[in-house]
């Protein structure tokens, strides 16, 4: 699917790229550069700030076929406030690093098919051991997660053409505070039960109105790492328009955790806009 | 460009729906209705709706029975049993191999001969064995009694489970006590058999011998958050329908057996402790109310008066209407019969073994053809916390019970 986006993403590039040669000023090509380059020249720095919109998923990578139908998909949070710094070595080539503060998440409804769940449930008023409840649920499954934190990417950038920038690398999430909480219940068919340990173990029909919820935001790691890859237009003399991605590429859940049998990593996409100096 | 760039980006929730696999096969490989096709179903069955078995769904014990009149026999017939979709169906031989069992072959149930079939998952992973089997009725008595002393842990070794009078036998084919202890399993599922709310006390009766132990108990984190929170210690006859204890607790708990008597009298020893604190569906104490124990017998008219089963559960075992006689351990009770919780709730029943006689009050006369035919279902049931079926009581209220007896005309 990553490649599938990024081939979304640099199918589009040829048609925006001809757009900005028609819009390039009288004056030749150099004359342009300089324009939309580095203020204090070409083979300078600078420095980005930037504000956008955050929308995406933390979610399995692909998804399992357990997940069946996805009901509903709405954003969290969408926050996204940052700086980065850069150094231009060429016309064409330089690097950034930047510290992105964000607010992201999303709230889901889906529905699942024997979908593995393991946990302990344990609360402050019970002095006594966890219990662990393993099983097979079939039904609607509500999640939300919301992550506080601050991203650091490490890119290169490579100028397309004056008024085009694209950047790509490495990056590192540091998470302030994160939640991730749900709900199982049946779904609008009326379906919604758990079998005990195994598929073929006994079953317990999980109604609309029992509260039968989990909050694994204690089992998250607080560091994340992934790739990102940004897209930056000049649409004015100091002013860029954007939109990056960052695919997360290690698992948010601790090593121990086996509540969810699969790996899930963010992937969030922002637009936004900037001050570029 | 920008229009380019956010529709690439509102499209990335859009790829992951686009992602959704195929649907996996089914790994779930239940029977969900066995049916018996005979030409004239009357002649073996009370009810000729009794030729279709729909299991229980909670259940993990394979042993499914018809019970048929009990001087009859059903030799050769056709039979259909419907799995989960996708599953297999094989019958064992009687050399011990499986072979593919086709709907409508003939399965011969006479002398209650066992059958072994084995169901196998869509995805092929995951099998259940079940004994079909015929049973004759037991035939009712007069009398019947229950000293509690033949017990056993169920099939999964978590809690003890009790025999019962024979006439109070299910679709398992075996005749047991029900409780909420497969309810608790659910809540508290590392808890050992003595911790839970039913459980047996090895020379506790007040003969010395066994006797039972009713508990009140604390259903934990998992209780609380299905706002259960205590799960009181019962014993009734009937079906437990452990699978919609979480979805609806009072319907689950389906009362009643099919009686061909007109019971009188009910006797049983009782010794009560309450718990220290009554409290709330809600976990909060309630000062100045004492928790107390039920144990009622009732017998109810089985099908209405368009042929339909009659079911009393949770929601009204001693309302019914269809409710012709009941006795009950005297309460405290409200103008319009509900429950008062206040005053001298105890009514005598104390730490110290004793035997109590509940006599039935009837408002009409069972019909004595009707009888015969097992037109009226019996109800026996008892509980540490009388409200326990609402989640209500004192965590640690102990009833012992023992010798219990009913007397009929």
């Amino acid at each position: 699917m990553k490649y599938r986006i990024i081939a979304l993403l640099s199918l589009l590039l040829p048609c925006c790229m001809l757009h900005a040669e028609q819009s390039l000023p009288s004056g030749g090509r150099d004359a342009s550069w300089h324009k939309w380059g580095p203020t204090l020249g070409l083979k300078q720095g600078g420095f980005i700030l930037r504000a956008g919109y955050v929308i995406g998923g933390t979610t399995p990578v692909p998804l399992p076929e357990e997940i069946r139908k996805i009901n509903e998909f709405s954003p969290r949070g969408g926050i996204s406030l940052g700086i980065d710094g850069y150094r231009m070595f060429s016309k064409r080539w330089g690097v950034s690093i930047g510290a992105h503060f964000f607010w992201e998440g999303f709230h889901t409804s889906a529905d699942v098919k024997n979908y593995y769940v393991s946990y302990d449930e344990v609360d402050e008023s019970s002095a006594g051991k966890p219990e662990t409840k393993i099983g097979y649920f079939t039904g609607t499954n509500v999640t939300s997660t919301e992550m506080w934190g601050v991203t650091l990417p490490l890119l290169v950038t490579y100028c397309i053409s004056p008024r085009w920038n694209v950047s790509a690398g490495p990056y590192m999430s540091c998470y302030f505070k994160q939640t991730f909480t749900g709900e199982v219940y049946e779904n609008k068919d009326g379906v919604g039960y758990l079998r005990n340990l195994t598929p073929v173990g006994e079953k317990t029909f999980i109604g609309s109105d029992v509260e039968t919820h989990y909050d694994f935001s204690a089992d998250m790691l607080p560091l994340s790492a992934g790739v990102e890859l940004c897209f930056d237009w000049k649409a004015m003399r100091h002013m860029n328009v954007f939109g990056k991605l960052d695919w997360g590429l290690t698992n948010i859940w601790r090593r121990d955790f086996d509540a969810i049998s699969f790996r899930m990593y963010p992937i969030y996409g922002t637009i936004g806009v900037a001050y570029r100096y | 460009m920008n229009k380019a760039s956010i529709a690439a980006l509102a499209a990335i929730p859009l790829f992951f729906v686009s992602c959704i696999k195929d649907e996996p096969k089914n790994a779930e490989c239940d029977i969900e209705a066995i049916s018996l096709h005979l030409e004239n179903p009357q002649r073996y069955f009370r009810n000729v709706g009794d030729t279709l078995l729909i299991p229980s769904e909670d259940r993990i014990s394979g042993d499914l029975a018809f019970l048929i009149k009990t001087y009859t026999e059903i030799h050769l017939v056709p039979t259909t049993i419907q799995v989960t979709p996708g599953a297999t169906v094989y019958l064992e031989t009687e050399n011990g191999e499986f072979v593919s069992f086709v709907n409508g072959t003939d399965v011969d149930f006479s002398d209650e001969q066992v059958h072994r079939f084995r169901v196998v998952s869509e995805d092929k992973a995951w099998s259940r064995l079940y004994n079909v089997y015929v049973k004759h009725r037991p035939e009712g008595a007069a009398y019947l009694s229950s000293d509690f002393e033949n017990y056993d842990l169920d099939g999964t070794g978590k809690y003890y489970v009790w025999e019962a009078p024979s006439v109070f036998i299910d679709e398992t084919g075996k005749s047991t006590w029900k409780n909420g202890n497969p309810g608790y399993k659910l809540s508290m599922s590392s808890a050992k058999p003595m911790d839970y709310p039913s459980t047996p006390v090895v020379g506790g009766g007040p003969d010395g011998s066994t006797c039972l132990k009713l508990e009140t108990c604390d259903t934990g984190p998992f209780g609380r958050m299905v706002n259960m929170r205590l799960a009181s210690g019962s014993m009734f006859n009937g079906v437990f329908d452990v699978a919609n204890a979480l979805k609806d607790p009072l319907k689950a708990t389906q009362f009643g057996s099919p009686f061909t008597f007109k019971p009188v009298m009910l006797r049983v020893w009782l010794r009560y402790e309450p718990g220290s604190v009554y409290q709330d569906r809600n976990g909060k104490p309630v000062e100045g109310i004492i928790d107390e124990p039920d144990v009622y017998v009732v017998l109810y008219r089985n099908v209405d008066e368009s042929g339909n089963k009659v079911q009393p559960d949770g929601n009204d075992m001693l309302t019914n209407p269809y409710i012709i006689g009941k006795g009950r351990l005297p309460h405290n009770l409200d103008a319009d019969g509900s429950d008062l919780l206040t005053g001298n709730p105890i009514h005598g029943i104390t730490s110290e073994w004793q035997e109590f006689s509940i006599p039935l009050e009837y408002t009409s006369e069972p019909d004595p053809d009707i009888l015969a035919e097992e037109g009226y279902g019996i109800i026996i049931s008892i509980a540490s916390s009388w409200q326990g079926g609402y989640f209500k009581g004192a965590i640690g209220s102990k009833l012992y019970v023992d010798n219990l007896q009913l007397f009929c005309e």
